[in-house]
């Protein structure tokens, strides 16, 4: 066995150059022009084998999960495609291990050559030319010609220059085939994760006019988000509310997300208690939740006349009650978030907390305020309790416009999802 | 974040340390479910854990029910600063056991 590296020969002879160049530029344009690599290589592969003078021609490529080879196409009188050798196996193998062009003039007295495919086919190997088909950085496989029909049955130096030329432009053809076929796939997810947004999106309420006592933001920090909110109106006046984030980020949390606002949506239209709904929905969770993943989510319901509410709250950051005189009121979670354990509290309902707003406004949000970046450091609890300080004249919407835009203009990118949550009572001239 | 695994007294206790994040809690949750799956009674020792969100919380949750349903012993041990903080907010003090000190589980 020859390989290229043994001795530098030039083109004995510039007799049929013009042919060569020819063929070299025939089969590269047709690479470039492909748009089926697998059929453009098949025919390079008669056109080369004809060129080259050769019984048989065949493509073997890596199947790197099986550490194996495989026949993809094959010319000549036995049909060897689907054939498989060991990575490494053969002289197919190890003109692909030693990424260099080897020559074999006597197979049969060739150490390295690997009998199993002509015991299995009854093909006669007696000659081989085998090119590795591989680019700087990425190794795809052989072309491999069998049997050189000419008196002496043996390839020449000048035939292994010429395979070499035309497979490297082979390798390069496919690698770019495969770039754009990974191109083409990242394109795809990224059209899925566009519409799962959309539909995320629409799981969210519309803005409300503003005299409307719940109004909220939810700003995703990657193309969907883990976080949620919802409010429903019900027939005698009151809003059941909620507000979740589960637990990760990506595109495990958006699914958890759509199913548990959805729960949210469905139960919430007949259960309007928040701790039995809360309990009603981490039931459902538990029944299916895997990989530890959970939701920090409140519940509540609201009575827009009398500015009280009911909430339970399950591991959530705690929400702030900005009272009429500036004061802050804290209501720290009772229980565990959803979707861990089903028996958190007695009945599997939830704790309750009643609120009074009194004109005071109640803020519910996601950790992704208090850990969203401004300036240069989180802006925290009492960063966050500053900011609402310094904008209590404006109203609802331009408060929560405020509070995003300020995230927005850190020169950091959201770190989480973040959803913020502002409840007011009425004033008396929008009571109905 | 980096770990280390050790045995004291029955226990598997693995100590994290850094920040148990998105980035790291992959490498976390690997760690802790080998432990479970070789039916070891399991101690985390949180005491140099800087920061942990939402997704290093998972891992231990995982971690947690894993556990249980292989019916071996899980626990937290020395949670400082805004990993307390994070963890107590949450009430997950409702779900897993957390100890200030292996000695305080040695003399329980």
């Amino acid at each position: 066995m020859s390989d290229e590296n043994a001795e530098t020969l030039t083109l004995d002879s510039m007799e049929g150059i013009d042919g060569y160049l020819d063929l070299l530029a025939e089969i590269s344009q047709d690479f470039a022009r492909s748009k089926n690599i697998d059929l453009t290589l098949e025919r390079s592969l008669l056109r080369i084998k004809s060129y080259l003078n050769a019984e048989a021609a065949s493509v073997f490529l890596i199947e790197p999960e099986e550490q194996s080879l495989v026949c993809r196409f094959s010319i000549g009188p036995e049909d060897i495609t689907g054939a498989r050798l060991k990575y490494g196996e053969g002289i197919v193998g190890q003109s692909i291990v030693k990424d260099t062009c080897l020559m074999v003039a006597d197979a049969e007295n060739e150490q390295n050559f690997s009998p199993s495919i002509d015991d299995q086919s009854g093909f006669r190997t007696k000659s081989i030319l085998c090119s590795p088909l591989s680019t700087k950085t990425e190794q795809f496989g052989a072309i491999e010609l069998i049997n050189k029909e000419n008196p002496d049955g043996h390839f020449d130096e000048r035939d292994r220059k010429i395979l070499k030329a035309l497979t490297s432009s082979a390798a390069m053809a496919i690698n770019n085939s495969r770039m754009t076929q990974a191109l083409l796939e990242q394109e795809r997810l990224h059209r899925e994760l566009e519409l799962a947004a959309e539909l995320q999106s629409s799981l969210l309420p519309s803005p409300r006019e503003s005299d409307f006592p719940i109004h909220a933001v939810n700003q995703p920090a990657r193309m969907v988000s883990g976080d949620f909110f919802d409010y429903l109106e019900l027939p005698d006046g009151r809003i059941i509310f909620n507000i979740g984030d589960v637990a990760g980020k990506g595109i495990n949390a958006a699914l958890l997300m759509a199913k548990t606002a959805s729960l949210f949506r469905c139960l919430g239209k007949t259960i309007h208690k928040p701790g039995h709904l809360l309990g009603a929905i981490n039931q459902e969770i538990c029944e299916t939740s895997s990989r530890g993943m959970f939701i920090t989510m409140i519940v509540g319901i609201l009575d827009p006349l009398k500015g009280t509410l009911t909430i339970a709250n399950a591991g959530h950051e705690p929400p702030l009650l900005r009272t009429r005189e500036g004061e802050y009121l804290s209501f720290p979670a009772l229980a565990p978030p959803v979707g861990i354990e089903t028996d958190v509290s007695p009945n599997g309902i939830f704790p309750e907390a009643n609120i009074s707003l009194e004109n005071g406004t109640l803020y519910i949000f996601t950790d992704g305020v208090t850990e969203g970046i401004v300036g240069a450091k989180p802006l925290g609890i009492d960063g966050f309790k500053d900011m609402l300080d310094s904008i209590t004249d404006r109203s609802p919407t331009d408060r929560l416009n405020y509070l995003v835009d300020i995230f927005h203009k850190s020169e950091m990118p959201l770190h989480d999802d973040l959803t913020l949550m502002l409840i007011q009572q009425q004033d008396g001239e929008h009571r109905k | 974040m980096q770990y280390n695994k050790r045995n004291e007294n029955g226990f598997s206790i693995v100590a994290l340390e850094g920040d148990v994040d998105f980035h790291s809690s992959r490498e976390a949750r690997q760690v802790l479910l080998e432990i479970v799956k070789e039916k070891g009674d399991m101690l985390i020792d949180m005491s140099k854990v800087e920061y942990i969100d939402s997704s290093g919380i998972a891992c231990l949750v995982e971690a947690f029910q894993e556990s249980k349903t292989a019916g071996t012993k899980f626990g937290l041990v020395s949670v400082q600063g805004t990993a307390r903080r994070v963890l107590e907010l949450a009430r997950l003090e409702q779900i897993f056991p957390i100890y200030s000190s292996i000695s305080e589980i040695e003399a329980s």
